[in-house]
């Protein structure tokens, strides 16, 4: 049980900072709340009490969205649903629709935040992956002698370990920018015990810019998580394949590129195995939103990884 | 504590309250509105039992703080229709027969509604995909699948309203058509008060104190802080029952609470009634015990050798029931068999999972009849063994069994109307337990985990000649019904064939782990699992399709089983038949199948598993997204 004395909820920066000053030490940010309710149950923390709660996400910075054509800025309290519904973040961010389609369920994806996905720092976290391969930064904000001050730091060097990230004593999640990818087609693939409300056991995201006449792999990139304790990008399966004609044989070559990648602390073989065949698959589904030629893959290779 | 105030408009009617900051969306509704059509199955998001809209929007209350409610327009299940006046959708829900215990359903005919105002035209798939973050037990989902169609149809005018008036309308007629449930509209509706959403004034909240350990003596308690706090009203132990402690559906070997000792993680140990539901919560940490931890013992294998920790002073060999079945030679019945396979298989344990999790009310009344409330699947058995535990004649004894949100076996055991009516007669006033999903997982039945070692000799003709069958199952720290599922595996397991000699031993154990209990098929499933993996195992060794082989051992009218039952009518011949069809099978045995495969790919066969419905590709041409 989450108790509280005060739930406070800020109009501003500088209330939310307000807040944090006077109980510092003593308050937990929630954003949508939909990870801190359960966290705060028997089996995990257990009753849990804070003298404040302080609820960010009524603050107007904390909701923004431009996408302009080669840059994106999210406010991090955008609901992970709107990654499938607002058009234009859905064409600047195109594996993120369907990473969302599998993120939790449609009713928690109203309430959860990309925010509260990064800040929770999850090996396993959906939408990780899909801003890697947006090569994404997040903007960090603090109060400093009365000061708004905000600094930027690379969504890869965000996440330090498994649950941890470099956020700063009273320092916020503000915003993610990254770069628009409109063009570019999306894929997410994701295994775990369900369908819907399910933490991955491994999840990819890849982003694919063919040419022209879609049979060559203009751009590529990949990421994946669920399988070490900071989801990463795929660099070399990436290097192997951009710039390379679009063929089933370069593909199913790249799958066993990276196959060292497991560093989980169970079900290590199971991983090894899905990585390959989430590679391929990904890529099939990528390059076919992004125009793939009919004849660029045999049917053959779709069919076995269908 | 400060208060908040919110402000919202409720189901049309605006509403200002004062509210505790620390409530969830669910606790504002259920506790300070009463408006208890909105459940909570898991408080975690997981269920959907709690699905509101707020501002148009479906979300799970019991993931939102009340304060973010605050300027809010919210719709619950109770603002789409009432009994009686049903909206289309649970006029559907009602005429598909979608639902059963109940629990899930408003939050299904909420997410139900939302699927449809998001795409009135939504495909099977998509409404699939949009009832993700719901949960139903008792279905299986198609019947509420059918439902949702069966509403959107009407609404685009493809479903006319005289043929949807005329779905299952057989005035008189009830063999061989599907009949309405009664309850069902107060099901749809939100209506229907399961005992979690039952109230009385004056009503204390209860909450149970429980053990850390597997195995360990109890060496003091001392519930003096917790029953001098503020708003505490009464502390129970094993100490305040005054009769014969023990209940059980077969053995009374379970106490109210834990007496002397405790036997499993999650035992009961005390309860508190208190004014409020933080108050109990607190006064469990104010409650000392102290506690001498014994070796313990978690797998049944283990607790059967020599030495093993001993669980109950009455079983110093930790059975709690062996069924043997002795029949014909099975010596001579291996020595007549062509082949003689022999492996052993194992099952683990189950939860029920029902939505509903275990709740109860109970209260004295003015003729000073204990009376209890609870979703109690064996009211009868109940009544009679409290009146011994509380020491009253039968007369001052009385069982309610509310609604019940799902049992499946999981609430055949007393495991804490005795709490509640120790508390209701300590305290004078009603008192309300309501268990949390994580206390219902951690401490109710479980089915039983099994292991069994399985031999049967064939001839090479495919008839049985002989079976040894030994099935050891976990029964965990207390009985229940294990004497009963051990009885039904004996009885059931060898399967429906004719067998001529027969060596059956199914062994129920006592270990540390959570107690077993009733489950669906009741031991069945878990020696059944056994001997039909057998069949098929020598089908492929023998060469048999699998059909086959039942077929040549099948029991036919007449027969007699190995307990003596003489069966004068047997359908197993036709449940073959109408499962070989049903299926698909192509002929032969399981290892020896052709390229080919006519089973997949039909019309009548669900799609596998796929997400996206939404973004317009038919899943099957996605590479399974």
């Amino acid at each position: 049980m989450l108790l509280c004395d005060h739930y406070i909820t800020p109009a501003t920066l500088d209330e939310a900072f307000d807040a944090m000053d006077a109980y510092r030490g003593r308050y937990r940010i929630v954003a949508g709340a939909t990870d801190t309710l359960p966290w705060a149950r028997q089996g995990r923390a257990g009753d849990v009490h804070y003298p404040a709660l302080i609820d960010i996400s009524r603050i107007p910075e904390m909701k923004a969205r431009k996408v302009t054509a080669t840059q994106a800025l999210i406010g991090a309290g955008t609901p992970i649903q709107r990654f499938m519904d607002d058009p234009a973040l859905a064409r600047a961010l195109p594996s993120m629709p369907r990473c969302a389609v599998w993120f939790a369920d449609d009713q928690i994806r109203e309430l959860a935040t990309i925010g509260g996905n990064l800040v929770n720092a999850s090996p396993a976290a959906d939408s990780v992956p899909c801003l890697l391969v947006q090569d994404a930064a997040v903007e960090l904000v603090a109060r400093r002698d009365g000061r708004i001050v905000r600094r930027k730091v690379r969504l890869d060097d965000f996440m330090t370990g498994p649950g941890r990230t470099c956020l700063a004593e009273g320092e916020l999640l503000l915003a993610i920018e990254c770069a628009a990818l409109p063009g570019y087609g999306g894929a997410f693939e994701k295994v775990g015990h369900r369908r819907s409300l399910v933490i991955s056991v491994v999840c990819l995201a890849a982003v694919v810019k063919l040419d022209p006449e879609g049979r060559a792999i203009e751009d590529v990139r990949m990421a994946i998580a669920g399988v070490r304790p900071v989801p990463c990008r795929l660099r070399e399966v990436e290097a192997f394949l951009r710039g390379k004609p679009l063929t089933a044989d370069r593909i199913e070559e790249a799958a066993h590129l990276q196959s060292d990648l497991v560093q989980s602390r169970s079900r290590q073989d199971y991983r090894r195995d899905v990585i390959p065949k989430f590679i391929v698959r990904s890529l099939i589904n990528a390059t076919r939103r992004a125009g793939a030629h009919p004849s660029a893959l045999n049917a053959s290779l779709e069919a076995a990884y269908a | 504590m400060p208060e908040i105030q919110i402000d919202a408009v409720i189901n049309g009617r605006k509403i200002r309250r004062a509210t505790r900051p620390h409530l969830r969306l669910i606790d504002f509704l259920r506790d300070d509105l009463n408006l208890t059509g909105t459940k909570e199955g898991c408080g975690a998001g997981e269920c959907g039992t709690c699905s509101v809209f707020v501002d148009g929007v479906l979300m799970k209350s019991c993931l939102m703080p009340v304060a973010k409610a605050q300027g809010a327009t919210i719709e619950t299940i109770e603002s789409l229709g009432r009994t009686g006046e049903l909206s289309v959708m649970q006029q559907a829900f009602h005429k598909a027969g979608a639902s059963q215990c109940g629990y899930c359903i408003p939050g299904m005919v909420m997410a139900a509604t939302a699927a449809l105002r998001a795409n009135p035209f939504a495909d099977r798939e998509e409404i699939k995909e949009r009832l993700g973050g719901n949960i139903c037990r008792c279905t299986g989902y198609q019947k509420i699948f059918d439902a949702v169609e069966m509403a959107r149809d009407l609404n685009n005018g493809r479903l006319s309203s005289e043929a949807f008036a005329e779905i299952d309308d057989g005035e008189g007629k009830y063999i061989g058509r599907n009949i309405r449930r009664i309850d069902a509209p107060s099901k749809v509706s939100g209506a229907l008060k399961y005992a979690g959403d039952m109230v009385m004034p004056g009503m204390l909240h209860v909450q149970v104190l429980r053990s850390p350990h597997a195995h360990a003596r109890i060496v003091s308690i001392d519930t003096s802080a917790a029953e001098a706090m503020d708003g505490v009203a009464g502390v129970i132990t094993c100490d305040d029952v005054p009769g014969e402690d023990g209940f059980g559906v077969f053995v009374h070997d379970q106490p109210i609470m834990a007496r002397g000792k405790v036997r499993y993680v999650g035992e009961a140990v005390a309860a508190v009634a208190a004014e409020d539901l933080v108050t109990a919560r607190r006064a469990l940490d104010a409650i000392e015990v102290v506690y001498e931890p014994l070796p313990a013992v978690f797998d049944a294998h283990e607790a059967l050798k020599p030495g093993a920790p001993v669980i109950h002073d009455y079983a110093p060999d930790n059975i709690t029931k062996h069924i043997p079945i002795r029949v014909g030679d099975v010596e001579k019945g291996f020595a007549q068999s062509d082949l003689v396979l022999e492996e052993t298989y194992t099952t683990q344990a189950i939860e029920h999972a029902y939505l509903e999790p275990e709740a109860g009310l109970a209260y004295v009344d003015h003729d000073g009849v204990v009376t209890v409330i609870s979703p109690d699947q064996n009211i009868t058995h109940h009544r009679h063994m409290l009146a011994k535990i509380i020491a009253k004649p039968i007369s001052k004894v009385r069982f309610i069994m509310s609604p019940v949100g799902g049992g499946f076996g999981g609430k055949e055991d007393m495991i804490y109307q005795g709490m509640l009516a120790l508390l209701a007669m300590k305290t004078h006033r009603p008192v309300r337990l309501v268990f949390t999903r994580e206390e219902s997982i951690a401490t109710t039945a479980k089915r039983h985990p099994s292991t069994t070692t399985l031999r049967i000799g064939v001839t090479r003709d495919g008839r049985i000649q002989a079976v040894t069958f030994k099935m050891i199952c976990d029964g965990g720290a207390y009985g229940l019904s294990t004497e009963g599922v051990m009885r039904k595996a004996a009885i059931l397991g060898a399967g429906p064939y004719n067998i001529p000699n027969l060596r059956m031993d199914t062994i129920g154990v006592y270990t540390n782990n959570t107690p077993s209990g009733a489950f669906r098929s009741f031991g069945a499933l878990q020696s059944q699992f056994a001997t039909e993996s057998h069949l098929d195992m020598i089908a492929e060794t023998l060469g048999f399709d699998p059909f086959e082989i039942r077929r040549v051992n099948m029991m036919r009218d007449g027969a007699r089983t190995h307990t003596k039952q003489v069966l004068k009518s047997v359908s197993l011949g036709r449940v073959l038949d109408a499962a070989e069809r049903g299926c698909g099978w192509d002929k032969g045995p399981p290892n020896q199948r052709g390229a080919t495969r006519s089973d997949l790919g039909r019309d009548d066969v669900r799609p596998a598993v796929a997400l996206g419905a939404r973004f317009g590709a038919a899943p099957a041409r996605e590479a399974a997204e």
